[in-house]
């Protein structure tokens, strides 16, 4: 009789929390949810309470928040479907909250406990994960046996690959930028590890400018103004110079950043197509 | 009789399960008011149970840290007797106090009244947070107005925090005054009488640098203000500066005459770089002393808290 009630109170507690939910109202919901899991002993209510609540965080971008709270079940030793459930929203927050190791980690405890499965949503957060850790030999592996098991066509799997392959080859194995290396050149030729970092404009202008503060100095220095000419002339050159090596190298890495992540983004639209394709079939 | 007994006990549980309220303890049998009142949130009815059962739920939240949800649903619940009031307050109070809304956590621990159980708490934390955001006056006054005895640990904790606003405020001469009821007996407040007494000789010890006299000392020797001022990186850059400008000027003025435009312009760039050496002297012993004030406030702020953690 006990347990009856209690079941009744974890049964309204939880309608109320799904009705929030239902009219969007994801804070309020996830409020509710939280009180579920607060008044539940029972820990299929509890996780029930925990993974409902998770998605109502997600619906308010709080993936952070989602993790933490759903790492209070992590315990959990019931049915199959719920440890499952659990590890795929664990992984899908700590890969949205920015922690793609996270992520992976959870994803290998999942393949490790439930193998490869026919979860379409697995299948793609993994790929989504492989890429933001540049494992590009991981992920064709990955590729070719999400497309085996979900269509179990071969000519479709090389397709897909041969697709990803040619990202890889436009966008990641252009010549990739080492920041040194453009501190290097800039260090002997004046303006040519901007060049190199691909800032022609850049390049010039600093090139330029160390001449014309040569050029200044010995002026002064041809016209007898020594003094004059060490301070403002050798002044300046040295500022061009070494901010020129300096600006190189930041160069570099920023235009490496962007090429990186230009790279990630069309793997992602990749592997977001695919999906589609693959759930279409 | 052995069959009876189990059927009075079931139905001891169960009629305040259906009245709304649970005196087995613990958690309630009925739906909870809680959740399915008008709202959704907050318990309507005036039950004893579902009020202490709300609190402990918003504890819980602010256990873990949700004080966005905690606020959400404290703003719902209706306080029907002046202990409930005084526990919505402190709450309140304690969630914007963990939230860093230091005034309006102030404002609510105020309002907890001299019965309840967390009233000293309160007390101490309000007075603490204005201490925090400025206004130490404010601080003192909650300070003075709050019955801590005379004696014991809320006494000495008083005194502290008394000796603490004094401190922020650079009343010296009243510290002492407060200074002297430092016993030393209490090991919450022990180690931060200790440190009030250093923070204390350190104010004494410290001269504050006069931005007139680095101004002067930077017109008489360029750069001078600032090694003055306790800045002497700033101050030899500065030297440098102004000389080669200086030195630059003087070159076209031998080889050109002082009606050559490079004359004039080298020689008012070193004279705008002289003028801003003697303003930015001022300026240095001003932003140290700032430095020095706001260094002291938050060492003597700290070990204000610490005591108020300890003992609550």
């Amino acid at each position: 009789m006990l347990s009856e009630g209690l079941y009744a109170q974890n049964e309204v507690l939880m309608k109320r929390a799904d009705s929030l939910f239902a009219s969007g109202k994801f804070f309020e919901a996830s409020i509710a949810y939280e009180r579920v899991y607060f008044e539940a002993d029972d820990p299929v209510w509890r996780i029930t309470a925990n993974l409902k609540k998770a998605r109502a965080l997600k619906q308010l971008g709080e993936y952070e928040k989602a993790y933490r709270d759903l790492r209070r079940s992590m315990t959990f030793s019931g049915a199959d479907t719920l440890r499952m459930e659990l590890l795929y929203e664990m992984a899908f927050c700590a890969y949205m909250d920015g922690n793609p190791d996270e992520a992976f980690g959870l994803l290998q405890q999942f393949r490790h406990r439930y193998g490869q499965g026919s979860d379409q949503r697995v299948y793609l957060l993994e790929g989504l994960v492989l890429a933001d850790l540049r494992q590009w030999d991981a992920l064709s592996d990955h590729l070719e046996g999400w497309v085996l098991n979900m269509s179990g066509d071969q000519q479709m799997a090389d397709e897909q690959l041969s697709h990803y392959t040619e990202i890889l080859v436009r966008k990641d194995d252009q010549r990739q930028l080492d920041p040194e290396k453009a501190r290097l050149w800039s260090t002997f030729i004046p303006g040519s590890g901007q060049l190199y970092a691909g800032e022609t404009g850049w390049g010039v202008l600093n090139a330029f400018s160390q001449l014309a503060s040569l050029g200044a100095f010995t002026a002064m220095a041809l016209n007898g103004y020594y003094v004059a000419g060490v301070f403002a002339g050798l002044g300046p050159f040295q500022s061009f110079y070494f901010g020129g090596i300096r600006q190189a190298g930041l160069l570099a890495e920023e235009n490496e950043k962007s090429r990186r992540d230009k790279t990630l983004a069309a793997v992602r639209e990749f592997l977001f197509n695919l999906e589609e394709e693959l759930n279409a079939e | 009789m052995t069959k009876i007994v189990p059927v009075v006990l079931l139905v001891f549980y169960m009629v305040p399960v259906y009245a709304g309220c649970s005196i087995a303890g613990g958690k309630s049998l009925k739906p909870y008011d809680g959740v399915v009142s008008t709202d959704g949130f907050g318990p309507s009815g005036g039950c004893k149970d579902s009020w202490s059962r709300e609190v402990s739920f918003i504890r819980h939240l602010i256990s873990r840290e949700d004080y966005r949800e905690s606020l959400f649903l404290l703003e719902r619940l209706e306080a029907e007797t002046t202990r409930q009031l005084d526990s919505l307050n402190y709450l309140t109070g304690w969630v914007h106090y963990q939230k860093k809304s230091l005034e309006l956590s102030a404002g609510y621990l105020l309002k907890v009244g001299n019965d309840s159980p967390v009233y000293q708490k309160s007390r101490f934390f309000a007075a603490y947070n204005f201490a925090h955001i400025g206004d130490a006056g404010k601080g003192r006054e909650v300070l003075k107005r709050t019955d801590a005895g005379q004696d014991g640990l809320y006494h000495a904790l008083q005194r502290l925090q008394l000796a603490g606003t004094a401190l922020l405020e650079r009343n010296l001469e009243q510290y002492r005054s407060y200074a002297t009821d430092f016993s030393g007996n209490h090991h919450v407040t022990a180690a931060q009488e200790k440190q009030m007494e250093h923070h204390y000789n350190r104010l004494m010890d410290h001269r504050a640098s006069s931005p007139f006299v680095a101004g002067v000392l930077s017109a008489a020797v360029p750069g001078l203000g600032k090694i003055y001022a306790g800045k002497p990186a700033e101050g030899v850059a500065g030297f440098l500066y102004v000389t080669a400008l200086g030195l630059t000027a003087f070159d076209f003025y031998r080889g050109s005459g002082p009606d050559s435009v490079l004359f004039i312009l080298s020689a008012s760039a070193a004279g705008a770089f002289y003028v801003g050496n003697i303003v930015g002297s001022a300026t240095a012993a001003r932003r140290v002393n700032q430095e020095f004030n706001h260094e002291m406030d938050q060492r003597v702020l700290f070990d204000m808290h610490i005591p108020l953690r300890n003992a609550f």
